[in-house]
């Protein structure tokens, strides 16, 4: 036995030799263009699109908040060039240094930028749960990440956090609490919200979609559970992982528990009548299209987690 | 043994070619299956330099082209023969060429399996092509292979939910028929609860093997029905789906070995006339 994981192992080590080639300089971009949602909280909306060369990743809402003595950011964008291009938008509001970089969730669209943001005292705080999976799929990650823009992906990196979340947490960033809260598994298994308790702005990294797709890749029951759990926080202003809404809090939050509740109803059904992996992939939740952005990319791969977590009901 | 023969060449062989370093460019077209770069070390090492034959007539393999979702692709593979005493195929190879341990499994079958199908699910750790070798009593070999683009955006091959540690190996068997007719092939599926980790989760946990299932058995009336070995390729909570042919009332009965030498059984009385579970 040994012997053969011997080989195993030096097999599975080989597969992570493979490193980002280096050499090249990350493209130079304008600060990004943020709006001050509420006082102090900036958000930097990212287009709703796949990865390409023309985005480089600038594809999740990203963004900082204020402090009198530091500067919060929040998620960081899908390469080091967005978060370099953040950086520049947070030094044209403020002065004050950034003191943590808080990462929603382990999705490539929210921490490739963090390389262009972490430095000495710089805290960097995840759910608990972040590094385990980050193991197990970041480098996968920067392979795709190199696969898909090339050179453009120069600087990009995986980052560790230095402390993480495993319920509850407040951190001071001078005259301003955040609440920072860990959830169960839902959009992930390691989603993380922020509060900003001064001016009750909720940033939700991907536990909100509006008008993408919502993905599913943590638990599309559990999703539905936080959802229920969000909708009784009391909050102001929000920010979505994202896309952008004019609807008041929690009615923001009913087009993707509808999506979800759509997609666990027919699941169901296709499991009851006796229906494979495949056909239920090719018939749920398909009256859902004209509702989302980006839905052919996504819809058919949420109904295979749906299904895999729901035929051990 | 796929870890004490084939798999541990195999293994070298990926290793060989993973060092050697293959260029990430022009990986977004389709490329032609003849003119893969990971294609002759795996082949060579494997088969070494034994004839492999276009598979056209003998076995196709079959995956959506827009597989949905990286940690689970519906895979079929289907002999195309009559499995007959004389001429049948008696093991297939699944390969997954770019993922770390690219031998996902290998099958056997008898002349009573009636058809050589099977049906499973696989991770992919890149784009990559999947090869299906049948290897027939005679020791011909023949091969289909497809190109598959799993593993764009945020879909990966790992990384979902814990299971609870008193669910591992839980089993079932489900039905796509209600009801089964003697002397008729069945299909069932047998599903493994089980994280089915890759080397890369072990690389956290600190586990001195990662832990996956390493061999499925299948037999109903004590004959064998189905048996592999099988590795982390095929995704978590494993599922594999194939005919049988009973003649009779009987008992379908799995074993099933991971990679902490834990061995799970599960079994299930079926016969004319009962619903079967599955609905
Ligand atoms: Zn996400």
């Amino acid at each position: 036995m040994l012997g053969t994981f011997g080989y195993l192992v030096s097999l599975a080590l080989a597969a992570f030799v493979w490193v980002a080639p280096a050499g090249a300089t990350p493209p130079d971009l304008d600060a990004l263009k943020v709006e001050e949602i509420a006082p102090g909280n900036y958000v930097h909306f990212g287009r709703i699109e796949p990865l390409s060369h023309a985005n480089l990743g600038d594809q999740a809402n990203i963004g900082f908040i204020v402090g009198d003595r530091c500067v919060a950011v929040i998620d960081t964008g899908g390469s080091y060039a967005v978060g370099a291009a953040l950086r520049k938008a947070i030094r044209q509001v403020t002065d004050k240094p950034v003191c943590y970089v808080i990462i929603t969730h382990f999705h490539p669209d929210h921490f490739f930028g963090a390389a262009a943001l972490v430095g000495p005292g710089v805290r960097i705080i995840t759910h608990t749960d972040y590094r385990r999976w980050i193991a197990e799929r970041g480098r996968f990650y920067l392979k795709a990440l190199h696969r898909d823009l090339g050179d453009l992906a120069e600087g990009s990196e995986v980052v560790e956090p230095t402390e993480v979340v495993s319920d509850r947490k407040t951190i001071d960033i001078g005259g301003r609490t955040l609440t920072l809260q860990a959830w169960p598994a839902a959009h992930t298994t390691n989603d993380l919200t922020v509060l900003d308790e001064r001016t009750g702005t909720l940033w939700l990294g991907d536990l909100l979609f509006v008008d993408h797709t919502p993905v599913i890749d943590g638990s599309v029951l559990g999703f539905l559970d936080v959802l229920g759990r969000l909708g009784e926080m009391r909050v102001a202003h929000y920010v979505p992982g994202h896309g952008r809404s004019e609807l008041p809090w929690p009615k923001v939050l009913e087009p993707e528990r509808d999506y979800l509740d759509v997609i666990v109803r027919e699941t169901r059904a296709a499991l009851k009548n006796r229906k494979t992996l495949e056909q239920a992939v090719d018939s749920v939740g398909l009256s859902q299209r004209a509702n989302w952005v980006n839905f052919d990319e996504f819809h058919r791969r949420n109904v295979t987690e749906a299904y895999t977590e729901l035929e051990w009901e | 043994m796929l870890w004490k023969s084939t798999g541990a060449r195999l293994l070298m062989a990926a290793f060989l070619v993973l060092v050697t370093g293959v260029s990430l460019a022009n990986e977004m077209a389709e490329p032609d299956p003849a003119k893969s770069q990971y294609w002759p070390t795996i082949r060579q090492m494997m088969f070494g330099d034994r004839e492999i034959l276009d598979g056209k007539d003998v076995i196709h393999v079959y995956l959506s082209t827009r597989a949905a979702d990286a940690a689970s692709v519906p895979v079929s593979i289907k002999g195309q023969i009559d499995q007959t005493p004389d001429h049948y195929i008696k093991n297939i190879y699944l390969i997954v060429e770019r993922n770390p341990s690219p031998a996902a499994g290998i099958f056997h079958f008898t002349p009573e399996s009636g058809r050589a199908q099977l049906e499973t699910r696989l991770r992919f750790e890149d784009y990559s092509f999947v090869r299906a070798i049948a290897e027939m009593n005679d020791g011909t070999l023949y091969m289909a292979s497809r190109w598959v683009k799993a593993a764009g955006g945020c879909s990966a091959p790992g990384g979902r939910f814990r299971i609870p540690e008193n669910l591992i190996g839980q089993m079932k068997f489900k039905f796509m028929d209600a009801m089964l007719e003697y002397g008729k092939p069945i299909l069932v599926q047998l599903m493994i609860r089980h994280p089915n980790e890759s080397a890369l989760a072990m690389d956290f946990d600190g586990d001195k093997v990662p832990r996956f299932v390493r061999s499925v058995k299948v037999t109903y009336d004590g004959k064998l029905v189905m048996s592999g070995e099988v590795d982390f390729s095929i995704s978590d909570n494993p599922s594999f789906r194939f005919f049988f042919r009973p003649e009779k009332e009987g008992v379908l009965d799995a074993v099933v070995e991971d990679t902490y030498d834990r061995v799970y059984h599960h079994r299930l009385t079926v016969s004319e006339g009962v619903p079967l579970p599955g609905g």
